[in-house]
């Protein structure tokens, strides 16, 4: 995949990083959480009620990894089977993707893997996934074994993470490890990779990932 | 699990959540702490029954309380109206006066009116019940709508308990017609609307407003819901047909931004504006729909364009633009309800005389074509809720068409580039953009970013954005490597997408490594939201000019400040400034005049 990625100079000639762009698309069963998941990592918050996504919402945010700062482009579509149709026009030629389902409700692990199953059918073959387990605050109730999904993650070469919008549970940390699979390497050699000065979002990227961005 | 077991278990999760309905809120109901939202009910709570997060002013805005003493005198004049609704003085005058708002006490009745429920209603009594009855036993929606209720309008009196009276009302409409519709079913957005309907209408009056407003050809929602959005579809191309006609520059900000009018419009099509305008507009909308039907959604949705264009074409970025639109309107609208509708009243009479008020009839796809209360037995995937494997001949049908709007969007950039620009390639390398407008901020030089980047369908399906980025670190920069001229990056993007026909399925194997980068995967930010492009406006006679009608509001005021012949460079955001590099040199590049005049 071609992803945007450039060298931002400064002044003086040193190397600031790399900024890299990706498209990541969530998919998954109505109400498992694929809107909260983005609103806590996105803006640091948790709705109780969050409306229910019709067709797609579109947001983005920014990560810093060492020396790369990976601005993640993220779809968040509608999770009722109607809406389906629609999907693909989001997932397409999307770096990343995750697939939740919530870890009260088995079904919803169920139509995971149909939408895993459909990803790794239709979308770019070089598609980073990951599946995550939400509402992990509610394991009491849990119906889906941790178990159960990480063999099935493992088997199917998808990164996995229980988490919990509300309590912020792993959020963060799925992104990062999306952001750390995806290839940032491609256009390094790119010749001519640009006049001096060419600078490419420095600085001004936008809100920051609470507790995982660049100083 | 087999299917008996799993057919076993659908049958008692249905009839769990049913019972959860039933009982209520009253002892032994299973509610979690989390399902009951905290409110301070007092002090907080608006005239519509909505509770803010503060405390609500304890003084009455003056300019409210003569709005609610101007409501108070059409309070008298409406009830005088009601008491003879089929006269012909009423014809006369209900239309301007519903423009001027139903009186909100009065909203319950007037609705059931416009709608003609009563006659709806006698015509099929029972019914409702039998529905409800049929839903118990076979609803396959039962969750689907669970889950909606649960969040739909929880900041409302009405709908804050979990399970409270209108939650219960809400579940049951909603499941009734589920089964009352076969062919719709529940459609997630239909909450919304049923949710609105509740607030003004008891139980089974909602039911048949609901369906009404699904099936009168005035309404016709019902080719909204189903399978494959078919309505939708022709709505949005109309929506887009209308910008082109009436703000082409706006339409070209948003196709340079990737952004599709489904993307920033659904629920405005769908639930009619809820949760998208503030709510007193909201309702006023409403009041029109009821009355004149659809041609108001078309109307007002051009309307909130025509008002806030201005705003959307200083973001530049899709992010920014969606969320200005979906969430920032919904705050605050910025204009009054009143000089809201009134513009909304002027673009219908624009739209009309352009012939553009109404996309014309419903596709025969789009027509109720099932019976309505015939049950019919739902399918096992359908009760177990099987995902189907593969699209059906509709979806993909939706699927395709939703794609070739973005392919028609770019490819209208791509000809107006064409055509206004004519030799572009020789302005590509320049420094400078020639923008014949100031208003209109698509100017050549992002638009020559678009020169031949004619994506395929499946690279085209969501986003591209100019990189603008490239191009105003070359133009600021005045670097030495000038060379790196448009036309490199051009044919990078065509290679990305020649690259994805069909699949979206790219590799950086091509025979061609980019520049900078591909675009293989449609944009949807710019990287750089182009701070310090270098532009000289070359003034013009505004005699050449063609102006877009004036009456149409959407004028554009020629440059005709420039009093002579000079050209004038400015450099826009110059708070962005960045030090330059020149012969590994720092220097700040920086004009104390954001206007030079080169005579």
């Amino acid at each position: 995949m071609a992803n945007r990625t450039g060298t931002a100079q400064r002044p003086n000639g040193q190397t600031q990083g790399k900024i890299c762009q990706f498209k990541l698309v969530l998919l998954g069963e109505s109400a498992v959480g694929k809107s909260s998941l983005v609103l806590r990592f996105v803006k640091g918050q948790f709705h109780e009620y969050q409306e229910s996504t019709i067709g797609a919402a579109f947001l983005t945010q920014t990560v810093c990894l060492d020396d790369t700062t990976v601005k993640f482009e993220i779809w968040d579509t509608a999770g009722q089977e109607r809406y389906h149709s629609l999907a693909p026009m989001y997932y397409r030629g999307a770096q990343a993707a995750i697939v939740v389902y919530d870890i009260t409700n088995q079904d919803t692990f169920g139509r995971a893997k149909t939408w895993v199953k459909e990803l790794q059918r239709q979308a770019s073959p070089n598609i980073v996934i990951a599946l995550a387990g939400n509402k992990q605050d509610l394991a009491n109730k849990r119906m889906v074994e941790f178990e159960e999904a990480h063999a099935y993650a493992d088997e199917h070469g998808l990164l996995f993470m229980e988490t919990s919008a509300k309590t912020a549970m792993n959020v963060n940390d799925i992104f990062l490890a999306i952001a750390k699979k995806l290839p940032k390497n491609e256009q390094a050699g790119a010749p001519g990779g640009g006049g001096q000065g060419r600078r490419l979002v420095d600085g001004d990227t936008g809100p920051k990932a609470a507790g995982n961005c660049c100083k | 699990m087999n299917e008996e077991d799993l057919l076993k278990r659908s049958a008692e999760e249905r009839d769990k959540i049913f019972k959860r309905y039933d009982r209520g809120r009253e002892e032994g109901a299973e509610i979690d702490p989390w399902e009951d939202p905290t409110f301070e009910v007092y002090h907080a709570t608006d005239r519509y029954g909505f509770i803010h997060d503060k405390r609500l002013p304890s003084k009455v805005d003056p300019q409210e309380a003569k709005k609610q003493q101007i409501e108070l005198e059409r309070v008298k004049k409406w009830r005088k109206m009601l008491k003879s609704w089929n006269s012909s003085v009423t014809k006369e005058k209900l239309h301007k006066r519903v423009f001027k708002g139903i009186p909100n006490s009065l909203r319950p009745q007037v609705w059931c009116l416009l709608l003609s429920l009563d006659k709806t209603k006698t015509e099929n009594r029972g019914k409702y019940d039998e529905m409800l009855k049929l839903a118990r036993k076979y609803s396959t929606d039962a969750r689907q709508i669970d889950s909606d209720v649960n969040r739909q309008f929880r900041e409302h009196l009405f709908y804050r308990e979990r399970y409270g009276i209108k939650q219960q009302s809400l579940f049951k409409v909603l499941t009734a017609y589920a089964m009352y519709n076969s062919e719709v079913g529940y459609c997630q957005g239909m909450s919304g609307l049923a949710g609105v309907l509740l607030m003004y209408m008891d139980e089974e009056d909602a039911f048949w407003a609901m369906h009404i407003l699904l099936t009168d050809p005035k309404f016709s929602m019902h080719g909204l819901y189903k399978e494959g959005f078919p309505k939708l579809t022709r709505f949005l191309a109309h929506h887009d047909r209308i910008l082109t006609k009436f703000m082409p520059g706006l339409k070209k900000h948003f196709d340079k931004h990737g952004l599709d009018a489904i993307l920033y419009s659904l629920k405005w099509f769908f639930v009619c504006f809820v949760e998208r305008v503030p709510f007193s507009l909201c309702l006023r909308i409403w009041d029109i729909y009821l009355l004149i039907g659809e041609r108001v959604i078309t109307a007002m949705a051009f309307t909130i364009l025509r008002l806030h264009k201005k705003s959307i074409m200083k973001l530049n970025d899709m992010d920014s633009i969606v969320h200005f639109i979906q969430v920032k309107l919904y705050k605050d609208f910025m204009y009054d309800d009143d000089s809201a509708v009134h513009a909304l009243e002027r673009a219908l009479e624009d739209l009309k005389r352009a012939k553009l008020d109404h996309p014309g009839p419903p596709t025969k796809d789009e027509i109720p074509s099932r019976p309505f209360g015939v049950f019919i037995e739902p399918t096992v995937d359908q009760i177990i809720g099987h995902r189907a494997e593969k699209f059906t001949e509709k979806e993909r049908e939706t699927n395709t068409l939703v794609v070739l709007r973005r392919e028609e969007a770019r490819e209208a950039l791509e000809n107006d580039v064409q055509l206004s620009v004519g030799d572009s390639a020789g302005l590509t390398g320049s420094k400078f953009s020639f923008d014949p407008s100031m208003d209109d901020t698509s100017s050549l030089l992002e638009d020559c970013q678009h020169m031949g980047s004619k994506r395929s369908l499946a690279d085209t399906s969501v986003t591209s954005t100019a990189d603008l980025s490239v191009f105003s670190t070359i133009t600021r920069s005045q670097a030495h490597e000038n060379s790196l001229d448009t036309h490199s990056n051009v044919s990078d993007n065509s290679v990305g997408g020649a690259s994805s026909v069909g699949s979206g399925i790219v590799t950086s194997s091509g025979a061609h490594k980019p520049l900078f980068s591909t675009h293989s995967t449609p944009r949807a930010t710019p990287h750089n939201p182009s701070p310090d492009v270098l532009r000289i406006y070359v003034p013009y006679s505004p005699l050449d000019t063609p102006l877009v009608s004036p009456h149409n509001g959407d004028v554009k005021v020629p440059p005709n400040t420039f009093p002579d012949n000079k050209i004038r460079i400015r450099v826009d955001n110059d708070e962005l400034l960045t030090p330059l590099v020149e012969h590994g040199q720092i220097r700040s590049f920086r004009i104390d005049s954001p206007e030079i005049d080169l005579k």
